[in-house]
């Protein structure tokens, strides 16, 4: 053979392989699922096993149920190798036979991908009800060293499994002897089957069984016109059965040869006189399967892999595949920008700290940062200050009953804001499930549903309520104010020395205010103040940083020191209650985006980005590479088929004319 | 009348009000969205219903039914004895619908689509009570494009009352033809022929196995149509199988059966679209049982959230129960002397109560009393000045708001899942959920403040007995009656008697009256401890109970009404079924004819 598609075999191996990859990379796509394409099924069950092989023939009897497939199976087979039977969609499974020997050189299980092989036994095998797929093999000594002919199960019952079995051999195979009677040959589901054989450019030989002849013989070619043009498929050869059940049961039935298309010139009587009742009797049964012997198995084998290679190639196959993903993966583009764009865990409405609190750890950082002389008095006077306070507490829980402390309640105000940002963001998810992408629909359903709501709020109650929230304010509050010690200097010398004075006057202040009973109170103004807005806080906060300084030294000293720092100070101090709640937003916008979305926002970015994958590019390469091989092989085929005169007569040569050639 | 056409009467009456209860059921606008696809799918069912009602008392039509190339053309030819509609070798032979009928049959009643029919009238005593449709076969075309004969088919079965399904060898196992008929049964008498019986194999015992699955199987007819025309054509009667079809189709399909046949076709239809809604409902099923669940749990949180807030509100003043008590008991005991004095008491205890409220208002100036008594008697005062204001304050902040959103949002998932409207755990438009929580809890309130009322009656009738009393009484009267006795004796009897005793001077009455001063402090204090004996477990029993009472009002009233008309209609839906059920069984049709076993809901369509 001259010309082959050997060297395509490695490219088309690594096109399943690279699909294979492909396909996984866009399982979040939905694409149609490349096992139920027909085109990839071509490419599994034909081009796989067959292109690097050498030329042997699979010809496969096919046809509606019960119309006499087995029959002409047998009549092929030269013995009762399939079980007939009177009832419909009997066969419901593959039976091939092999010429002696082939298996040792081919592997079958390769050849026919999908099925389980098992070795012939007896008729009534193949009418086994099973769920796996089936394949039975015997030898046969009449056939020629490179022909497989396979028996198949219907294609038009109510078994849907026969149907897939039927068209699995179907795309394997090179030749089809299709069976068709006259209640048949027009129905839909035949017609859908040889359809796609058409498509696949198969090698049809056409048997019209169960004809009444001579009745008959004026409307076969009405019947083959219909069928033809319905398909597309041209028969190279037309056989007509008559309808002879007992000829049939005892392997004796007869094929009579006619020429299809009729020329239009011989119409009428010429038609008649060329296929007029011709008995070809006993000869006709030989006849058959010589004449699927005689075929020129090397043109047919190019014929059909070239044409499965040019529909996996064209825009029904491998290029549409490509298409429908770089669609979707558009699609998902067009849906991750939507997200990203609405922002989903946005927060705002965060609740703010009591001012106390946070004077508290200022106050408690300024100790740390006191030395010498200074702290030691400071330590002192403070030690007595919170005895008194200590007091001051107790008596006070008596009256007002216990009060939950500060922080306990602003994470019960914490929590509140977190339902209004979990609230917020389901109305938003709703909104965009209104928005209606069919692409995201199942997945914000999910989202939306009950056991992810449960889910996401147990998971965020868990979280909130092992929040260190005295922790996180401590390390905020000391790395702002490490940081205002680093930055400004000056301000924090003056701070030093103004502390420094403070010391030196505690006991008087301390004396006095102990005096004028102000100690007590200084706390009490201490927490109306911690209620009411920054702006006094900031100067109770540097009263309470400066130990009550400013009761005995008087403001002037400070805003004489530091005018222009004051307002600096209030914005330092807004900064760290700013910061708080943008650190505690941001944690709740960090949970929401792991429970909720999950892995939602990546995957969609990741779909987004598939059609520029690597893989998606080395496919279109290798597809256009492989198209340009065909078209030369298609040339090559062409400027050999003009060299011969007819080519009809060429193909069924004998098989020593091929060799020639 | 005889009693069989009574009951008879009395079952079509039965099936009308079935159809009446449908056309009920299927009106309306739910909250629910599978509910309204229900609702339109029995609506379309309505508009075929309609049809059938409308020619009750026709002819019915009988159509046939199978692949291309079955013989259903010939077949009929052979029933009406004589060609009348074409057979042929090219498939399909039959493009356009046939209806075949007797020249005299009016046609308008059927309101069937006749200006896509051929009519061929011709005489013949099969024709004498039915009209016959020869149908295009549903196996040529793969799609029902416009113009096919499959859509053509579609279109027409719908009309038809008895399909006349004609197979044969080749073609009783094709998947196309068999799910056309499980789409096109539904509504239909069945009769199953196998024709071509001159060439093909008797397959019925199969047929009869594969078709047993979804259909009633009564009679298989193995018929050869081409010899049985002839044999009419000749003057002969056809024998055999062919015969018995003749004879059924005469007598089965009789003037008298059709009312029969048409509301056993009808009600195969209800059956149909019914059990196709309740699938559909039921699918929905499980969620709608979680989301009341959630529901009640919720609502079971929130009510326990309250008692226990109730418990410590009342357990935390004593002070107040303790008046309210003396209060109570001093108008069942009316004008006596310990009353009156538990009277004075109790106004006293309002007074200083008041004065020390107001003068006592902040820390502050307690620290500046530094008076450690006046602390602990301040505390309680101001616990019980807040617990007063509690029995209101219950009203607007007993309820955790935070509860009631979770509940929202976890509720609205469930919503979701079970196709309900998210908008009906929404508050009410122009009322906030703060007023949506406050109606909540009103009801809540005002069943704790009847329950306080009876504590405290019953306290009070318990602790304050005819002997109680009794003994408070002659103890305060006794010191009284002592001083009186002292002071009586001394001006009556010993200053008379012996003059050296002198008359009690002033001192005395003044250490009398602060003794009874004393003494009835002592015994007030007494009496108030025994007034608060069982106190503690009636507020714990009384919470308890409160926490097991159902609410009159729940959380999300909208959310509970469109539950309760959900299960409403599904009772109504399976109600409706069940008697559909029912009266399928009672109204049998002839033996003879095949119905569909299993019902695909595919075939609710308009014709």
């Amino acid at each position: 053979m001259p010309i082959s598609f050997v060297q395509c075999a490695q490219k088309v191996q690594q096109l399943h392989r690279l699909l294979g990859e492909l396909e996984q990379l866009s399982s979040i796509l939905q694409v149609e699922p490349l096992h139920k394409c027909e085109w990839f099924q071509l490419l599994e069950q034909k081009l796989l096993p067959q292109l690097g092989d050498d030329a042997f023939l699979v010809a496969a009897v096919v046809g509606g149920t019960n119309i006499g497939k087995s029959v002409l199976f047998n009549h092929l087979a030269g013995s009762r190798a399939s079980a007939t039977s009177p009832l419909a969609s009997g066969t419901k499974h593959v039976t091939c036979l092999a010429p002696a020997g082939f298996e040792a050189s081919h592997d079958l299980s390769a050849i026919f991908p999908g099925f389980e092989l098992k070795a012939w036994a007896d008729s009534e095998q193949a009418l086994a009800e099973s769920r796996t797929d089936w394949l039975f093999w015997r030898h046969s000594d009449s056939l020629p060293a490179n022909l497989l002919v396979l028996d198949t199960p219907d294609i038009d019952s109510d078994a849907r499994v026969n149907w897939e079995r039927a068209d699995k051999i179907r795309r394997t195979a090179d030749v089809l002897v299709a069976v068709l009677t006259q209640q048949k040959y027009n129905d839909a589901a035949v017609k859908e089957f040889f359809r796609r054989a058409a498509a696949e450019d198969k090698f049809v030989l056409v048997v019209f069984n169960q004809v009444h002849l001579p009745d008959d013989e004026p409307y076969w070619p009405l019947w083959m016109k219909t069928f033809c043009d319905e398909t597309g498929v041209q028969p190279q050869f037309l056989y007509l059965a008559p309808h002879d059940r007992r000829a049939a049961e005892s392997n004796q039935l007869e094929f009579f040869e006619r020429t299809w298309p009729v020329s239009q010139v011989s119409n009428n009587d010429e038609a008649s006189a060329v296929n007029s009742v011709r008995p070809a009797g006993q000869q006709a049964g030989r006849r058959l399967r010589e004449d699927l012997s005689a075929l020129r198995f090397g043109e047919i084998k190019l014929r059909t892999l070239r044409s499965a290679l040019e529909l996996i190639l064209n825009s029904e196959g491998v290029p549409h595949y490509l298409q429908r993903v770089k669609d979707r993966s558009a699609e998902f583009r067009s849906a991750s920008e939507l997200l990203s764009t609405h922002k989903l865990a946005e927060i705002d409405n965060w609740p703010m700290l009591r001012n106390g609190l946070i004077v508290e750890k200022i106050r408690s950082w300024w100790q740390g940062q006191r030395e010498g002389w200074s702290a030691k008095v400071h330590n002192f006077y403070n030690a007595i200050g919170g005895g008194i306070t200590k007091g001051w507490k107790l008596v006070d829980e008596q009256i007002r009953g216990p009060q939950t402390p500060p922080l306990e309640a602003y994470r019960a105000r914490e929590w509140e804001a977190v339902l209004d940002a979990v609230d917020e963001v389901y109305s938003r998810l709703n909104w965009f499930k209104e928005l209606g992408n069919p692409l995201l629909q199942p997945r914000l359903e999910a989202l939306l549903g009950a056991t992810t709501r449960q889910q996401l709020l147990d998971q965020i109650r868990s979280e909130h309520e092992a929040a260190d929230l005295d922790g996180q304010l401590q390390d905020l509050v000391r790395t702002e104010l490490n940081k205002f010690r680093n930055e400004s200097p000056e301000w924090y010398r003056s701070l030093r020395q103004l502390d420094a004075v403070a010391a030196a006057a505690r006991p008087a202040v301390s004396i006095a205010l102990f005096v004028t009973g102000m100690g007590p109170v200084g706390n009490a103004v201490g927490h109306l103040a911690a209620e009411t807005a920054v702006t006094s806080a900031v100067s109770v906060a540097g009263e309470v940083a400066a130990g009550g300084v400013t009761a005995a030294v008087g403001e002037t000293w400070i805003s004489n020191t530091a005018s222009s720092g004051a307002a600096w100070l209030e914005s330092r101090f807004r900064r760290i209650h700013e910061l708080f709640i943008a650190q505690r937003a941001a944690w709740l916008a960090e949970l929401l985006q792991k429970y909720l979305l999950g892995s939602l926002p990546e995957e969609l970015a990741h779909a987004a980005i598939i059609s520029e994958s690597p893989t998606f590019q080395q496919i279109e390469q290798l597809a256009c590479s492989l198209r340009e091989e065909v078209a030369e092989v298609r040339n090559l085929a062409n400027q050999l088929a003009d060299g011969s005169e007819d080519n009809r007569t060429e193909i069924i040569d004998d098989q020593t004319t091929q060799e020639h050639s | 009348m005889s009693d069989s056409e009574l009951a008879q009467l009395e079952l079509f009456a039965l099936v009308d009000e079935l159809v009446r209860k449908l056309q009920q059921w299927s009106e309306g606008e739910s909250a629910w969205a599978p509910l309204n696809q229900s609702r339109a799918l029995v609506r379309r069912l309505l508009t075929r219903v309609e049809t059938l009602r409308i020619r009750l008392e026709s002819p019915l039509v009988v159509a046939t039914f199978g692949g291309t190339g079955t013989g259903k053309s010939s077949l009929v030819n052979a029933l009406v004895g004589r060609e009348c509609t074409r057979t042929g070798r090219e498939r399909p032979t039959t493009t356009r619908p046939v209806l075949i009928t007797q020249s005299d049959t009016e046609l308008k009643p059927l309101n069937l689509p006749l200006e896509q029919f051929e009519i061929v009238r011709v005489e013949s005593p099969i024709l004498r009570d039915i009209v016959i449709l020869d149908c295009p076969d549903p196996d040529t075309n793969e799609a029902a494009a416009s113009g096919s004969n499959l859509e053509m088919l579609r279109r027409v079965l719908p009309h038809c009352d008895v399909l006349l399904y004609a197979s044969t060898q080749q073609k009783y196992r094709s998947a196309r033809v068999l799910d056309e008929l499980n789409v096109a049964a539904a509504g239909c008498r069945l009769i199953f022929v196998q024709t071509h019986a001159d060439s093909d194999e008797d397959i019925r015992d199969d047929w009869r196995r594969l078709l047993g699955k979804q259909y009633e199987v009564p009679d298989v007819f193995f018929v050869d149509s081409v010899q049985a025309l002839s044999e009419q054509q000749s003057g002969r009667r056809p024998g055999g199988d062919f015969a018995k079809l003749q004879d059924l189709l005469t007598t089965r399909l009789a003037a008298v059966q059709r009312v029969q046949i048409r509301r056993a076709n009808l009600l195969d239809l209800t059956a149909v679209t019914l059990g196709k809604c309740r699938e559909q409902l039921g699918r929905f099923d499980p969620a709608i049982a979680s989301l009341e669940k959630t529901l009640a749990e919720h609502r079971q949180k929130l009510t326990r959230e309250m008692a226990r807030e109730l418990k410590s509100q009342l357990g935390a003043c004593s002070h107040l129960w303790e008046q309210r008590i003396l209060t109570e008991v001093t108008t069942l005991w009316g004008a006596s002397p310990f009353s009156a004095l538990l009277r004075i008491y109790s106004g006293l205890g309002a007074l200083i109560t008041s004065a020390s409220l107001y003068r006592a208002r902040s820390g502050a100036q307690l620290a500046l009393i530094g008076a450690m008594q006046g602390t602990r008697w301040l505390t309680a005062r101001q616990k019980e000045r807040t617990a007063e204001g509690r029995f209101e304050e219950l009203a607007t902040l007993g309820i955790d708001e935070n509860l009631v959103r979770e509940a929202r949002l976890l509720i609205g998932g469930h919503l979701q899942d079970a196709g309900l409207e998210s908008s009906l755990t929404d508050p009410r438009p122009g009322e906030d959920a703060r007023l949506e929580t406050a109606r909540f809890e009103s009801g809540f309130l005002e069943s704790a403040k009847r329950r306080i009322n009876d504590t405290i009656e019953r306290l009070a009738r318990r602790n304050s007995g005819m002997i109680a009393r009794a003994w408070y009484e002659l103890l305060l009267l006794s010191f009284v009656g002592f001083v009186l006795y002292r002071a009586g004796r001394n001006f009556f009897w010993d200053t008379v008697m012996d003059p050296a005793v002198k008359v009690l001077p002033m001192d005395f009455y003044v250490s009398a009256g602060l003794f009874f001063v004393l003494w009835s402090v002592i015994l007030v204090m007494c009496f108030s401890r025994r007034l608060k004996r069982g106190l503690q477990s009636e507020i714990t029993t009384m919470a308890n109970e409160m926490a097991e009472q159902k609410l009159t009002s729940g959380l999300f009233p909208d959310l509970e009404r469109a539950l309760e008309s959900v299960h409403r209609d599904r009772r109504r839906l399976d109600e409706m079924s069940l008697s559909c059920q029912q009266l399928r069984g009672d109204l049998a049709t002839s033996p003879d004819l095949g119905s569909p076993r299993q019902l695909n809901g595919a075939s609710v369509s308009i014709p």
